[in-house]
């Protein structure tokens, strides 16, 4: 199957949060208990029980004294993800067939190097120390649904189809370059916006630490040829040389 | 005193804190390339991947211990160098050719005395990594640096460990049992410890 993905349009958001309310519904997530910040955003940040959140962006200007931006926060689902690249538990993150990055909460072993490893802040860990977060509703993808916050959102500000086909259409709309379309081997989860992505809290260019990369690159064949080399040489030195027999070194003792 | 009459090299602590730090570091290495290369084999021996990590972390204290200790035991013979471990180096030991004439050695020759040192400088850098991740996980940039630095700490340890179990076994036939009971023949003492021989013999006299 080819990739699927997300496509989010903020400007097409009015804030609503119904995809917040049907996340949690279909992954039976209880509500975060929270305090009142001043703001409708809420809660203020991704929790283990809070896959999917809408950040209020205010930025006003002489042009425009009420612009309120709307936009969601959650998994990227990245090709090249961070979190799988060091996660030592195997199965404990995988791909779906569709390319989303979901989990299995008996295998992960609760080290939170992912949350380290992860270009945009997004595993969470729950009360038991296993990971949590977006899965892009792996279970209604394998049945050919539409993730819950793309079924529910009323205004098409997120919508779920196939990856390739969803670039074309945005770029016949007017969106040249998707956020997402290139990063970190291409994101399941593609924004659709004009402005900077700084203005919508998103990376210019988002990356993973760099020594994630260079160890997975570069040293980690080496423990490998470390351990295998020498017992190689080990196995060389017995075959061509020999063991210390008994009687050598006699000279010392004179 | 008879070639086969014995001599005492290691004490039971010593003997202990070997097999200790033998054994925790060998579940660790086991352990260590279970997570590094998702070995399924390797985690279901240890009865899955969330037990081997419970499992992996006490055997970190247990090495920790171990080579906290066993400076008591080797660090200042390790530290100890002259004249006579350059000649050592240059004829390798005498394990390049069995025609070299290798100096005399005190109780540990110069390849025990860097291998114990490269030991403890990466063991300490990997038991201090390995305590951020186990108990620091929050800090990410600490952890991201720590993970760094324990998986190449974990290269050179592993890639040390052939070496030493090849030496002691293989390598020089009958080495085993001096780390089991402690005592060393005494014709063997005197070709390969000669100085150290020498040391305790006049300390004798006195």
């Amino acid at each position: 199957m080819a990739r699927a993905s997300l496509l989010i349009s903020p400007e097409l958001c009015i804030g609503c949060r119904a995809c917040q309310i049907a996340c949690k519904s279909w992954n039976q997530l209880p509500g975060d208990k929270t305090a009142n910040r001043g703001t409708f955003e809420n809660p203020a940040d991704l929790t283990p029980d809070l896959y999917n959140k809408i950040r209020f962006i205010e930025v006003p200007s002489e042009a425009n004294p009420v612009r309120w931006l709307f936009v969601s926060q959650r998994c990227m689902h990245c090709d090249d993800a961070g979190c799988m690249k060091i996660c030592p538990a195997p199965g404990a993150l995988y791909k779906t067939k569709e390319g989303a990055v979901a989990f299995n909460k008996d295998k992960c072993i609760g080290c939170k190097l992912c949350a380290a490893a992860c270009p945009f802040n997004v595993p969470r860990y729950d009360k038991n120390d296993k990971v949590s977060k977006c899965n892009l509703c792996a279970d209604r993808i394998a049945n050919n649904m539409a993730p819950a916050c793309a079924k529910t959102c009323p205004t098409g500000a997120i919508s779920y189809g196939d990856r390739d086909a969803i670039i074309t259409k945005s770029q016949k709309a007017g969106y040249s370059k998707l956020y997402g379309q290139a990063d970190l081997g291409g994101l399941g989860a593609l924004y659709a916006f004009h402005d900077a992505p700084k203005l919508y809290g998103l990376d210019e260019k988002p990356v993973i630490p760099e020594m994630v990369v260079f160890w997975h690159q570069y040293l980690k064949p080496l423990s490998w040829i470390g351990i295998g080399g020498t017992a190689a040489l080990m196995l060389l030195h017995y075959v061509a040389i020999g063991p210390k027999k008994d009687k050598e070194g006699n000279d010392d003792a004179k | 005193m008879q070639n086969s009459d014995l001599v005492r090299k290691e004490s039971t602590f010593g003997i202990v804190n070997h097999w200790a730090l033998a054994i925790s570091c060998i579940v660790l290495t086991i352990s260590g390339f279970g997570f590094l290369f998702h070995l399924e084999g390797i985690g279901n021996a240890f009865g899955g991947f969330p037990a081997m990590k419970g499992i992996h972390n006490w055997a970190g204290v247990v090495f920790t211990a171990s080579l906290v200790l066993s400076m008591f035991n080797w660090l200042k013979e390790a530290l100890t160098f002259d004249s006579d471990d350059l000649g050592w180096i240059l004829t390798a030991g005498g394990y390049l050719s069995h025609k070299a004439k290798v100096p005399p050695m005190h109780k540990l020759n110069t390849g025990q005395k860097f291998f114990y040192l490269t030991l403890l400088v990466s063991g300490f850098a990997i038991i201090a990594t390995g305590f951020v991740i186990w108990l620091m996980p929050e800090n990410k940039p600490a952890l991201v640096w720590s993970h760094f630095i324990h998986n190449v700490s974990f290269i050179i340890i592993s890639a040390f460990l052939p070496i030493h179990i090849y030496l002691s076994t293989l390598g020089n036939p009958g080495t085993i049992p001096i780390m089991i009971t402690g005592k060393i023949p005494y014709g063997w003492a005197k070709k390969k410890h000669s100085k150290w021989i020498k040391e305790l013999e006049e300390g004798r006299s006195h």
